[in-house]
């Protein structure tokens, strides 16, 4: 067995995929995959830039396009977060504020939908910022407390235990009874191939060894329970819903998938100053989604080196591939129709894993327990901090690879352990595939 | 509280919870808001949120009892806020405006600011940048160029443009991206430039040439975008979107050619702030030597209006304080200030509204040239004299164009005036339709 998922791994070395982009530099996470047609190019640009713009406070006496900001939001733009269509910042270790994380809270139960229930004073997740008139709600402070671990080898390796804390907090303490769950914007390059990514196919490998189970979860269009894949815990089942979520959860902007103002039924100067109907239209929604469909994935790098050959093997034999699967087939892409068809290689099964106490938030979503993290995609891990941003796992505390295998428990605790007990060599071999991702 | 322990902490009995969730709710009730509205130093501005990101981040590290909340205007709503009784809460104005520093200070919308002459000159040559009542101070410089593709170009056999009037040449029809004026912030600026530059209508013929021969764009970003990825070889543009592609790796160049202008972006602390120290405290970062270095961080690639921070700057970032003197001319800002709405129409009426016309007009004219170059006519040169005139129409003369009058009924980009609109309109018609029947009577003779 491990003889075969080393051989799958090797030919995954192949580089130049169709859906690759190789020119390495600062925009290496937004450009557009090869081969889109022209209104589909003119699309991504439009959606580019209204990716890129900051939302303004309605009305406004210029032709904007970009009027509708809050009440309550987080920050005024999507790259604010997604530095450069990648991970966002880990706070400043001087002041700890987590300008582009979002905390979601929430309390025991779940709503209508099969969702989490939403807090009852602070809503579904905490908005730092609120527009003239509109408290902001409150800033969530990020510390980490470092400790050593220490590999079989002897090696130390120093990690970072997060510690969560608030500053003004406009409507009183959050509660000890509060869920929550703090989460660092994620890369948002290659989406559009997961969407593309057949149902059938994800839930093909939850049988598999990997242990992975979907997450079912509410799709607001269809309204019903579909399969979940977008989200640090699979709860947003298609890219649209994703995209009209995060709009209206941190930049408070409505749609007509999410009409309302994120306002709790207490927050009174919110609810008056809450615009009435979708700020964000269908087109521009539909825009930014070719946008983020359209984004290219970074090729990969140093394939040929006898080092990362090692390390792609010794990736498949500790087990990392059973849940960072190499491969998936995609079904019909409409959008770029070449692709049809095609394998990528977004090391991810798309499923929930039990990832332990370690990694665990306060906060189950929907079928998603607090332990529960769906499996990140890795392509681009490598140049994680190259142009953007480092901060790994869902909350940003890995500032390495080495310490993002380390926190893995749970599911992953034996995949961890095959980690620790590589000599040094092995260890670094391993990393050094990572790094060509 | 560690994460863990919130973590374990948040498994009460669901008894303990629905019992808990009241009394939660009404102490929030009782206290709200514990905080007041408004405990955030309040900025508004213009920036980007990848510049103005760095700020905060940075301020709050020397301020942690500080938090900057970025209120993002544009500049004719920033104008309406900033000029309410309580200015909207407003603290700290910061922003690319020309028009509404000095109509703000007019108005008493700040306080004065005392900065150190030897650090911050408020000056570039003889071009005063900041306030000389000491209302409002530079904060950034922007220059106006041209972004281009090298290998483009090469391509076309061209040179790198050293004066406005090259990006005319027949040989780059085509394969330039502009502005449209009443859609890109910064393009007005751009444009009056080239027209205080070149004269104000001369100026208007050589835009009217080179938009037959350009793109347009309805975005900042647009012209740098088109030449870094090949759909056009040269763009006009502001120069901190050419260096930040540069900086990110695009292969474009950006020239600053002949006459070209530094235009600055303010800083002021309003009048009404309930927290002077902490605006002041602001206002003192972003004008400190490492609050001016921020500026040149590769994704916002702008000019300090500070000299020192040039020391160690990446050699994309020019200084224009170290240029030889004549690198560019004094832009009358008074003026300039006023007109943008004025030359967004004109823009407007002369060049978008007819911009295929515009296109077909002078791939005709330049052909016509062409072949009076190889075989001259009699008469021909005068009459391609005359409709390059005709084609370059401005119907506004450049003592009406610095009429404060006239400018005032021009102060957004809207028409206010439609009118008078119309009957510009007309005018440029009636003279584009001339400029094409002396042509077709050209062709005639050729």
């Amino acid at each position: 067995m491990r003889l075969l998922l080393a051989a799958a791994a090797l030919i995954l070395l192949t580089a130049g995929a169709p859906y690759e982009t190789p020119q390495i530099d600062g925009e290496i996470f937004s450009r557009p995959l090869p081969g889109l047609d022209e209104t589909l190019e003119s699309a991504f640009r439009v959606g580019n830039s209204l990716f890129r713009r900051a939302w303004i406070i309605g009305p406004s006496a210029e032709p904007s396009e970009l009027t509708g900001l809050g009440p309550l939001y987080n920050r005024l733009s999507c790259i604010a977060c997604h530095v450069k269509n990648g991970r966002g910042p880990t706070p400043d270790a001087e002041n700890g504020v987590a300008r582009a994380m979002v905390l979601r809270l929430g309390v025991e139960g779940r709503d209508a939908e099969g969702g989490p229930l939403s807090h009852p004073i602070y809503g579904a997740q905490l908005n730092p910022e609120g527009i003239p008139g509109v408290p902001g709600e409150g800033r969530a402070i990020l510390a980490f407390d470092a400790f050593a671990t220490r590999l079989d080898d002897g090696e130390i390796v120093t990690m970072r235990r997060p510690r969560l804390s608030f500053r003004d907090l406009a409507y009183g303490p959050i509660g000890p009874e509060t869920r929550m769950s703090l989460r660092n914007a994620p890369p948002v390059f290659g989406l559009g191939l997961l969407e593309a990514v057949p149902d059938d196919e994800i839930i093909s490998h939850a049988a598999g060894p990997g242990g992975g189970r979907p997450n079912h979860v509410y799709d607001m269009a269809a309204g019903r329970i579909r399969l979940g894949r977008f989200g640090l815990k699979a709860n947003q089942p298609t890219l649209r819903q994703q995209i009209a979520a995060a709009f209206a959860e941190d930049i408070g902007v409505a749609s007509a998938l999410f009409p309302e103002a994120g306002c709790a039924p207490a927050q009174l100067a919110c609810r008056a100053a809450a615009g009435a109907g979708a700020e964000l239209s269908p087109k521009q929604l539909g825009a930014v989604l070719d946008y983020v469909r359209g984004l290219a994935v970074p090729a990969r790098r140093q394939t040929d080196d006898a080092r990362v050959r090692r390390g792609a093997t010794l990736f498949a034999a500790l087990g990392c591939s059973s849940c960072h699967r190499e491969t998936l087939r995609l079904g019909a892409v409409d959008f770029a129709p070449a692709l049809s068809g095609a394998e990528i290689h977004p090391y991810t099964d798309l499923l929930l894993h039990d990832m332990g106490e370690g990694l665990a938030d306060g906060r189950a979503d929907f079928e998603a327990g607090p332990r529960d993290w769906r499996t990140p995609p890795l392509w681009g891990l490598g140049l994680a901090g190259r142009f953007a941003t480092t901060g790994l796992l869902h909350d940003g505390r890995a500032a390495t690879t080495a310490e993002a295998i380390l926190w893995h428990g749970g599911e992953a605790e034996d995949a961890q352990g095959r980690f620790r007990a590589l000599p040094r060599a092995e260890r670094e071999a391993l990393l050094a595939f990572l790094d060509s991702l | 509280m560690h994460f863990e322990h919130i973590a374990k902490s948040l498994r009460p009995s669901r008894r303990a919870l629905l019992a808990g969730l009241p009394a939660a709710l009404g102490a929030a009730l009782v206290s709200r808001p514990a905080r007041a509205a408004g405990d955030a130093l309040v900025v508004v501005t213009s920036f980007p949120e990848e510049l103005t990101t760095r700020y905060e981040a940075e301020f709050e590290k020397a301020h942690p009892d500080l938090h900057v909340q970025f209120v993002w205007k544009q500049s004719r709503d920033a104008l309406a806020l900033l000029s309410q009784p309580d200015q909207g809460g407003v603290d700290v104005c910061w922003a690319p405006s020309l028009s509404n520093f000095p109509i703000l200070r007019d108005s008493g919308a700040f306080r004065p600011l005392a900065v150190d002459r030897a650090a911050l000159p408020g000056r570039l040559g003889a071009q005063p940048i900041s306030d000389p009542k000491g209302m409002f101070e530079a904060y950034d410089l922007a220059g106006y160029g041209i972004v281009y593709d090298p290998a483009a170009l090469a391509a076309l056999g061209a040179a790198v443009p050293k004066r406005w009037s090259d990006l005319a040449a027949p040989a780059l029809a085509g394969r330039i991206a502009m502005p449209l004026a009443g859609k890109v912030g910064f393009s007005p600026a751009l444009y009056d430039i080239i027209l205080q530059a070149e004269g104000w209508e001369r100026g208007w013929a050589l835009l009217c040439e080179i938009a037959g021969g350009a793109q347009l764009s309805g975005s900042g970003p647009g012209p740098t975008g088109a030449v870094k990825e090949g759909r056009a070889a040269l763009g006009l543009t502001i120069d901190f979107l050419a260096l930040g592609a540069q900086a990110n790796g695009a292969g474009v160049g950006f020239a600053y050619p002949e006459r070209t202008a530094f235009l600055p972006g303010h800083i002021a602390v309003t009048a009404a702030t309930r927290r002077p120290e902490a605006a002041r405290a602001f206002v003192d970062f972003a004008l400190s030597t490492k609050g001016q270095k921020l500026l040149m961080e590769a994704d916002s690639s702008r000019h300090p209006a500070r000299p020192d921070a040039y020391a160690g700057k990446a050699v994309r970032i020019v200084d224009p304080f170290a240029l030889p003197e004549g690198s560019f001319f004094s832009y009358d800002a008074e003026i300039g200030r006023r007109r943008p709405g004025l030359i967004s129409v004109l823009f407007d009426l002369s060049i978008a509204e007819r911009h295929a016309e515009t296109v077909a007009f002078w791939r005709a004219l330049h052909a016509a040239e062409a072949r009076l170059a190889a075989a001259p006519a009699a008469g021909g040169a005068a009459i391609v004299a005359e409709a390059r005139k005709l084609a370059g129409f401005v119907p506004v003369s450049a003592a009406e164009a610095s009429e404060p009058t006239l400018l005032d009924r021009f102060s957004g980009r809207d028409v206010k005036d439609p009118d008078l609109a119309g009957r510009w309109r007309a005018e440029i018609g009636a003279a584009r339709a001339e400029a094409t029947r002396l042509l077709a009577s050209l062709d005639a003779r050729l």
